[in-house]
Formats: C-alpha cells, sequence, structure tokens
C-alpha cells in the first residue's frame, strides 16, 4: 500500500507537499480524484492512484484537465468527495467549466488544486492561479509547509460541502516537491452512496437564472470571508506594534520567518501569515494594517496579496485607517519574476530596516573554488540518451533543408518542446500551450494566398495530441488548412513521468483499455496519415519529405517507445562501441558529428586520442549514432 | 582552398552543383538530394574535401593532366589524347541493347572477365528517367545500365563511399565530364584514401544534362508509357525522342532546353577530357561509338579488348573530327562567357 494510506493517526511522516496534499484529501473522505499529469502536481493523483485499492477510490488520468475538473465535479454533484490536481497551465484548460461550476455549486467536498511553478522550472510560463480564485469567485487556501498542505486540504472539502462551492488550493513546485514532518489524523473510511437528485438542475442558470445563481455565489463568498477571519491558517506573529509587517502567504511565509530571524527583527518586524487568501479575512487584515506603519508583501508570482490589500486599505480609510507605506513587487524590493528564497527576504528586510546581512562569507567564492575547482561545466538541455525524438528531429531537419524553403515549424508540449534548442536542431521555431502547435499551424497553413510560400509543419507527443489537438485536426481539415502535423509517438506521457495516455492500452489504474491509435483517429477524421520508425532515419526522412511536398492536411506518426519506460528499460540492450581506428575523429567530413551534433548524452569525446567514444553506462543501445556515423565507425553488437 | 561555406556561397547558392555526390557521401551534414547537394549545417571547417573535390571550384587543368597523363599538353578542344577513332561492341547483342555502338558495355565486361576490375560504377535507372547510381559486379548487372541518361546522378559518391569503406577491390567508374572531373579531383588531390584502387575511368561525351525537374515534365510526355531509349537526334533535327514499348515520342529540343542547369551552362568540357577514355556517339552514324584514346593506360587496356574482339574499330573521318572539334571548341567558348556573366572568374579550366 502506499505510503499516505498509513493507518497510524498521530505518527510523524517525512511526507512532500503533493504526498500530503493527497494524505489530506484521504483523511477528509475522498473517493473521487482525476487529473492530466503536470509538473508540479502530478504526484498528488499519483499518490492516491497508489492506496485506491486500498481505499476504493475512483482514480483517472483524463485526457485534459477539462475533462479532469469534469469528471471530479460530477462526482461532486452527487454528494461523493472528489479532487482535481493540475499545473498552472491545467487551470487555463478547464477553467471553461471553473467559471460555470462556480455557480451550479456542489453537494459533495470538491477541491481543485493548483501546482503554480514559480521560475516556470517546467512550465512555459508562470502563471498564477490564485487570480482564477478571484475571477471564479471562489475560496482559496495557500498552504505554507507539508502539514499545513495536509490539513488545508482536508478542511478544504469541509469548507466547500459547508458552502456548496468548489475550493482551489494552491501549491508552488517548492512545497510539492519538498518534504516536511506530517504528524498524520484519522483517516475516513466513510463511503458515500452518489445521488444525482433533479431538480434542481445542476446549472450556472442563464439570463435572470445565471444573475440570481450569481448573487448566490457571492453570498457564499460573503460567509467564507467570514469564517477565514477566525481561520487558524492565518496567524500573526511578533510585536504589537510593529514597524515593519510583512504580509505574506505559501512557502514565502517561511523564508520571511528565517529572514526576520537570522537578522534578529523580531522585536519591531511582525509577520502575517495569511492561509486562506481569497476572500482575504478583511477585519483581520484592518486589525493589522493599523498597527504597522509599514508594510512588506512577500508572496510569489503575481502580487496577488499586494494589489488587493492595498484596495482593501483605501477602503479602511473611510474608517480611519492611515495607510501605511506598501513594498513588494511593485517598489522593486522583491522581485516580479521567478523564485523567492530567504536570500532575496533579507535583502528587502536589509534595505528596508538599514540592519546590513551578509549572506555568505567573505571567503566563500574562493573556498567554493577551491572546493570544487575553477570550472564547472555548463549543460544544455538535452533529449535522453536513446530517445526517439533526436531521430525524429534529425529526420525533420534533413527533409526540410532537402526541401529547402524555410518551413515554419510549430512546436507544443512535452519532451520534444526541447525541439527548439539544439538538442532537436533547433527545428521548433514557436511554443506556447497544449495544442497550440497545431492550432497555430491552421492560421499559417491559410496564409498561402497572401502569398505566404512556406511549408507548414506541426509537432504533438501522443499524449498532446488526445489532449489538446483533435479539434485543431478537424479544423485543418473542414477548413483545407495547408499543414503537415506530426505526432511524436512514444507511447507513454514521457515528460511527466510515463503516465498511460489513451494510446496506451491501460487505464491510470492499470486495467486494460483498447488504445486509441492516432492513425485510426485520422482517418475517421478523414486526413492522410502515415506511420513510421524514426529511428528508420532514411524511410522515415522520404516519408517525411514525400508528405512535406503535398498540400492540405497530412498526420505523420513517428512511433517509437521511450527508453525510459519500465517496459523497454527491462528489455536487454545491444552493446555498441565506437572503433577508433574507424573513427575518422578531427579529419574533414565528421568533426564530431555523434558527440557535437547529434548530442546524445552517450556519445563522448576521448581526448587523449582524438577520437569519439561511448559512454557505455548512458547508452541504451539505440544505434541512431551507428546509422548516421559518416565512417560506419560506430558498432552495435546484438545480444547473443 | 576552401570549405562548406565556400561551396555553398560560390557552388550551392548560385546553382552550379552538378549533383555527382563527391562532397555528399562523405559528409553527415551534406545530403544528396534530386539531382544537388543540400547542406544540413556548417560543420565549421575552413577547409574541407567537400570544396576540393567539387568539379565546380577551381580547377586547375594543367596540373590534373600532369598527374594524370605527366604532360600539362593538350589540344585545346579536345585536351590531351592520343587518338580518335570509332568503335563498336564486337557482340551483336550488346549492340542490340546499347545506347549506339556498345563499346562502353563491352569494355566493361571485357574488364571483368579478365579480372582487370571488381566493382564498375554505373548510372542506371529504375524507370528511365530518374537516375540511381549502380555498383556493378556482373555481366547482368552491367548492361542493365545501358542507355544514355539525362538526369545527374551522385555517382561519384559510390566511389567515395567504395573507398572510404575500404570495399569494392578496384574500381572501374563511368560519368560525364563533371562526374570525371571530380572523381580525377579526388584522385589528385585525396592523401589519405586508397585512391590506387580506381583503375580505370571512362568519360561519356556530354553537352548537357537536365536538371531533376526534368524528370516531372518526362514523365507527363510519356504518359504512363515505359521508356527504352532517349535520345537527341543530330542537327538539324531539333528534337527530343523518347523511344517507348508503344512508339516513338517526340517533341521540340526547345521544350526540354529550359530545364538544363546553370552547372551545364558554365561547363567548358564536353568530351570527359580527363579520363582515361572518352566515348560517345559518332554524329550522322548509327550503331558506331566515337572513342577518344587518352591515358596510357586506357590505351593499353582498349588495345587489348580490341585484340580479344571485344571491341572492333574503324578510323574515324577527317570531317567529323573536324566537327567534334568545333563542337568541343564551342562549349569551350560558351562556358567562358557565362562564367563571364556570373562572375566565377574563379572557375579556371578550358
Amino acid at each position: 500500500m502506499g505510503r499516505i494510506g498509513v493507518d497510524q493517526p498521530g505518527r510523524r511522516m517525512l511526507l512532500s507537499g503533493n504526498e500530503a496534499i493527497a494524505r489530506g484529501a484521504l483523511e477528509a473522505g475522498v473517493q473521487v480524484c482525476s487529473g492530466y499529469p503536470g509538473n508540479p502536481a502530478s504526484e498528488v493523483v499519483e499518490a492516491l492512484l497508489e492506496v485506491s485499492r486500498d481505499f476504493d477510490l475512483y482514480v483517472e488520468w483524463s485526457t485534459n484537465e477539462m475533462v479532469a475538473l469534469e469528471v471530479a465535479g460530477a462526482a461532486a454533484a452527487t454528494g461523493l468527495r472528489s479532487l482535481t490536481a493540475m499545473k498552472n497551465l491545467g487551470v487555463d484548460v478547464c477553467s471553461d467549466f471553473l467559471m460555470t461550476v462556480n455557480l451550479s455549486g456542489t453537494k459533495g467536498g470538491f477541491v481543485l488544486v493548483t501546482g503554480d511553478d514559480p521560475a516556470a522550472h517546467s512550465t512555459t510560463t508562470e502563471l498564477d492561479t490564485r487570480n482564477y480564485a478571484r475571477m471564479a469567485d471562489v475560496p482559496l487556501l495557500e498552504p505554507s509547509t507539508p502539514q499545513e498542505a495536509k490539513e488545508m486540504t482536508k478542511w478544504a472539502f469541509e469548507l466547500s460541502e459547508e458552502l456548496g462551492l468548489i475550493c482551489m488550493v494552491r501549491s508552488v513546485t517548492r512545497l510539492s516537491h519538498s518534504r516536511g514532518v506530517v504528524e498524520l489524523g484519522v483517516l475516513s473510511r466513510e463511503r458515500r452512496k452518489p445521488e444525482f437528485t433533479a431538480p434542481p438542475p445542476w446549472t450556472s442558470g442563464s439570463s435572470t437564472f445565471a444573475c440570481m445563481f450569481h448573487d448566490m455565489l457571492h453570498q457564499k463568498m460573503k460567509t467564507a470571508s467570514e469564517k477565514f477571519e477566525t481561520s487558524p491558517f492565518n496567524k500573526y506573529e511578533g510585536p504589537e506594534h510593529p514597524n515593519l509587517l510583512l504580509i505574506t502567504s505559501g512557502p514565502s511565509y517561511t523564508y520571511s520567518a528565517e529572514a526576520v530571524e537570522l537578522l534578529g527583527l523580531q522585536d519591531s518586524v511582525g509577520i502575517l501569515k495569511l492561509g486562506t487568501t481569497w476572500p482575504l479575512p478583511e477585519e483581520l487584515l484592518f486589525k493589522h494594517l493599523r498597527l504597522a506603519q509599514e508594510v512588506l508583501f512577500v508572496e510569489e508570482i503575481d502580487p496577488f496579496l499586494e494589489q488587493n490589500v492595498k484596495m482593501l486599505a483605501a477602503e479602511f480609510a473611510s474608517r480611519g485607517l492611515k495607510p501605511p507605506k506598501f513594498y513588494g513587487k511593485k517598489s522593486g524590493h522583491l522581485p516580479a519574476v521567478g523564485e523567492l528564497n530567504t536570500e532575496l527576504v533579507l535583502r528587502a528586510l536589509s534595505g528596508l530596516t538599514g540592519v546590513s546581512y551578509s549572506p555568505r562569507p567573505s571567503e566563500y567564492a574562493s573556498r567554493a573554488e577551491e572546493l570544487v575547482g575553477g570550472y564547472v561545466p555548463g549543460r544544455s538541455m538535452a533529449f535522453c540518451p536513446g530517445c526517439p525524438h533526436r531521430a525524429s528531429f534529425w529526420v525533420m531537419k534533413r527533409a526540410l533543408k532537402w526541401e529547402g524553403r524555410e518551413a515554419v515549424v510549430t512546436g507544443d508540449i512535452g519532451c520534444y518542446s526541447m525541439g527548439l534548442l539544439p538538442t532537436g536542431f533547433s527545428v521548433e521555431q514557436t511554443l506556447h500551450c497544449m495544442g497550440a502547435g497545431i492550432g497555430t499551424a491552421c492560421g499559417f497553413g491559410k496564409l498561402e494566398r497572401f502569398g505566404f510560400d512556406k511549408p507548414v509543419v506541426s509537432v504533438s507527443g501522443d499524449s498532446t495530441f488526445y489532449h489538446a489537438c483533435i479539434p485543431a485536426l478537424i479544423n485543418a481539415k473542414w477548413n483545407s488548412s495547408n499543414l503537415l502535423h506530426v505526432v511524436l509517438d512514444n507511447s507513454t506521457t514521457g515528460m511527466t513521468g510515463h503516465q498511460p495516455h489513451p494510446g496506451s492500452g491501460i487505464t491510470a489504474s492499470g486495467e486494460p483499455s483498447p488504445p486509441i491509435r492516432v492513425e485510426e483517429l485520422c482517418k475517421g477524421i478523414g486526413v492522410e496519415v502515415k506511420v513510421c520508425d524514426p529511428f528508420e532515419v532514411d524511410e522515415a526522412t522520404k516519408t517525411f519529405y514525400e508528405m512535406l511536398k503535398e498540400r492540405g492536411p497530412r498526420v505523420l506518426v513517428f512511433r517509437h517507445p521511450c527508453p525510459l519506460t519500465e517496459s523497454e528499460k527491462k528489455k536487454r540492450k545491444p552493446r555498441v562501441y565506437v572503433d577508433q581506428e574507424k573513427c575518422i575523429g578531427e579529419e574533414c567530413g565528421c568533426m564530431a558529428f555523434c558527440s557535437r551534433v547529434l548530442g546524445c548524452p552517450a556519445n563522448i569525446w576521448d581526448y587523449s586520442k582524438g577520437k569519439a567514444k561511448i559512454d557505455e553506462v548512458l547508452c541504451t543501445g539505440c544505434g541512431l549514432c551507428a546509422k548516421l556515423c559518416p565512417a560506419g565507425a560506430i558498432v552495435v553488437e546484438e545480444e547473443k | 582552398m576552401g570549405g562548406p561555406s565556400e561551396l555553398h556561397s560560390k557552388v550551392l547558392s548560385s546553382g552550379l552543383c552538378t549533383g555527382c555526390g563527391a562532397c555528399t557521401s562523405i559528409c553527415p551534414y551534406l545530403n544528396a538530394v534530386e539531382g544537388r547537394a543540400v547542406i544540413l549545417e556548417f560543420c565549421g571547417k575552413e577547409e574541407g574535401r567537400c570544396y576540393t573535390f567539387c568539379p565546380r571550384t577551381e580547377v586547375d587543368l594543367q596540373y590534373l593532366r600532369e598527374r594524370i597523363f605527366e604532360t600539362g599538353e593538350g589540344d585545346p578542344s579536345l585536351g590531351f589524347y592520343s587518338s580518335v577513332l570509332k568503335a563498336r561492341a564486337g557482340r551483336e547483342g550488346i549492340r542490340k541493347r546499347a545506347q549506339y555502338g556498345g563499346t562502353v558495355s563491352s569494355l566493361l565486361l571485357y574488364a571483368l572477365k579478365k579480372g582487370k576490375v571488381d566493382s564498375i560504377i554505373l548510372t542506371g535507372s529504375p524507370d528511365g528517367i530518374y537516375p540511381e547510381p549502380r555498383i556493378a559486379k556482373t555481366e547482368e548487372e552491367v548492361l542493365s545500365c545501358t542507355g544514355s541518361r539525362y538526369l545527374l546522378s551522385p555517382s561519384v559518391g559510390e566511389v567515395v563511399r567504395l573507398l572510404r569503406k575500404g570495399e569494392g577491390g578496384r574500381i572501374a567508374f563511368v560519368g560525364t565530364p563533371c562526374q570525371v572531373l571530380a572523381l580525377r579531383k579526388l584522385q589528385v588531390y585525396e592523401r589519405e584514401w586508397e585512391v590506387s584502387r580506381i583503375k580505370l575511368v571512362i568519360g561519356l561525351f556530354c553537352t548537357w544534362a537536365l536538371s531533376h525537374k526534368a524528370g516531372e515534365f518526362l514523365m507527363a510526355k510519356l504518359r504512363g508509357r515505359k521508356v527504352r531509349k532517349f535520345d537527341i537526334p543530330p542537327p538539324p533535327a531539333n528534337l527530343f525522342v523518347a523511344e517507348t514499348e508503344n512508339g516513338r515520342i517526340e517533341f521540340p529540343l526547345e521544350e526540354i532546353r529550359s530545364f538544363i542547369p546553370p552547372s551545364c551552362r558554365i561547363c567548358f568540357d564536353m568530351t570527359a577530357e580527363l579520363a582515361d577514355l572518352s566515348v560517345g556517339m559518332v554524329e550522322g552514324e548509327e550503331g558506331w561509338n566515337t572513342v577518344i584514346l587518352r591515358s596510357a593506360g586506357g590505351i593499353e587496356f582498349f588495345e587489348e579488348a580490341r585484340r580479344e574482339g571485344e571491341v572492333e574499330t574503324a578510323p574515324l573521318e577527317g570531317e567529323r573530327l573536324e566537327h567534334l572539334k568545333e563542337a568541343s571548341l564551342t562549349k569551350r567558348k560558351r562556358s567562358a562567357e557565362e562564367r563571364e556573366k556570373l562572375g566565377a572568374s574563379y572557375l579556371r579550366g578550358g
């Protein structure tokens, strides 16, 4: 059984933020969970999957976040407690439903967990999903620690059920992926029976009804606000009359507390940590704003608290509040982009209080150089050894050069987003969000009448294809857009950790489910489709080249499994080595093609001999380099 | 000397690539595509074989002659040669399958029979239009390549591949003047590979070839009929002729001339003057070839084949020789004019 299912109330365990959220859901008696994989939220669903059998949960990976929220929403409408977890951009995808299910309400506790990614470690934007809570008018909780993540999630279900309204819990990468001590609570074994009885209809209404539901939503939020005034998730620490008040939420609270302590400012600086950040606890804020002369907002991504509290302060003026001086992102005391950390808060505090602090001992740099050495090589992002995408992009690069007109190649979200980088030979030229590759290609592919004479190619992975590309493909067919859509089918959702998808033949819980093939879907739509293996480089190049020259919508599937999937890892791999006698090294014609251009991490350079070499630990035996080596110096020794 | 960036700026970007394949099979950054070389990526080298071997970069004709014929001298129209004569296959069966007299096929078969060469690089075509390089090692493989090809083929690349891999044994090559030039540059300038394995180079007369785009045009003209032989009858016919299984198709030569690539317009060499032996048609006389005997090795080999009865010969009429020289000289003059227009004065030779 998964570690989050341990039935020992009071036991203290190390849990990641995501595991703690899942544990909180278990303690709340969650019965249905859904999601679409995406950093940093994937492990919430995965942790619940691990215990789904023991706790009789229904857990699914949905085709996209919209469907995921709808699946969970339906379960909640029947009275079950349900949860959906997704990354920041997933909220964009499901926002259509979010903006209506807020009005239609819920019967069972309905929780949306969002994983934001300050610094965009594994995302295309630093989108701050807290804005969605404000836009949709739904309660928002922001945990600071794994313990709080568990408690808040559990409470979010109760709150949601009490209000009859979906609740959001917002985590960030640093919380989701770091571990902390969590004291376990009592697991709920309650199993509800779903009931969906009409009337009333489950709808956001329209016209007068929509306004009526809108009004009801405001009432619910008023109740939420009242509850938040006394919530234990909001707390103040510091002197009664601080010179400087830090208003903070999420992990930024821990950076703030550490910074105040390091500077020894406990007697002059106070910290108001907010766990319930929408709607804001207005009276609590009034009380603390009145006692402070200066305020510094410490929060990640958008100045969400900063702007909303300033707005409240304007209102409070009529109640006699003399607005304090406000500092934060707008004043430039803290950066408006990227992640925060203790050092950044220290600098801001030091600047505002005049208390100096040297973050590192003066000899730090020289000591570091002594220990590490003067030169630490940089590493660019690269496809893994044996990745079929490397072959696919080389195939595309070749054929596009053959064709000669500089094609437009639109990219999409997945490992192959790196097609923009040298590891993908910089073949891709655009990158936005799930499905935008083929969607924008639909547009590029209609510009011929205005004199746009370039072939248009869009790229997506298999999971992304199911997630967001199908409506655009139908559009391309319907409006006869000239585009060649390439599906890099590695038979898994690679970038997020190999979750199954509709083409995998199994569901999230491992139940068999007949695979939905990309080519069958295309045929159904009436789009020309071909399938080839990118490791058959010459054949694949010819196929791509021929399809490139055709007109109308076309789909080419490059199919080869990701070598990191469990089943692929179990296969015995052939040994690959360089025959250094044959390797032409520095001689004309190659110039380290394998390690320099092809760029597989397993193709390395033997500096002592000036010849190529294979790192046999990294090599997966795919043989791509052997096929492309101009001297035929790379040998693939098949397992006997 | 230069590298890929000069190759790009001086040759590829001006459409001067002949698609011979000399550069494309050396290098992972160069591909042969539809009769031309394409650079996938610039390797960053300042000098390279791609530039050195290219028949459309600098040609030091005098030096090449010295290295191949041991003399820098040469006739202003035909280059260095010892004699010009008429020849045809000794075997009637070969004559029937051949474009003209079957001399080339006979010589190649003789070389194979006597064990003088192991691999012959030729140009075949699965559909009679689009060319493909072939390595022939048997009589049947040689005879499957008879007939003129009008589209450019990366045949020199096959020689490079064999040399590089150490395969193919002793090699014979048959090709157009540009291909022969590339092969000779390779042979003379290459330091690492065993170029002495190239034993026999037969050049084919050529006034011009066609770019790959002509393929679609010819396909359309054939309308699905299978072609046996393309030919250009001597002036003043001004026709392009396709003999098919269902009769003859003719159309004005002008229609096809628009597919002559710039690389042919600047070419100075009609008779493959760096070959061991050069072979072409005899204008106005069917069933015979004109043969130019050039290198000592080529002459010796040809004489042996004649003694064994593999080829029959006859003297070439003085008038015909004069005509050949005139045609060759005309090509040289036009080439000089075209090079002037292009500003490609670095392209010396002839």
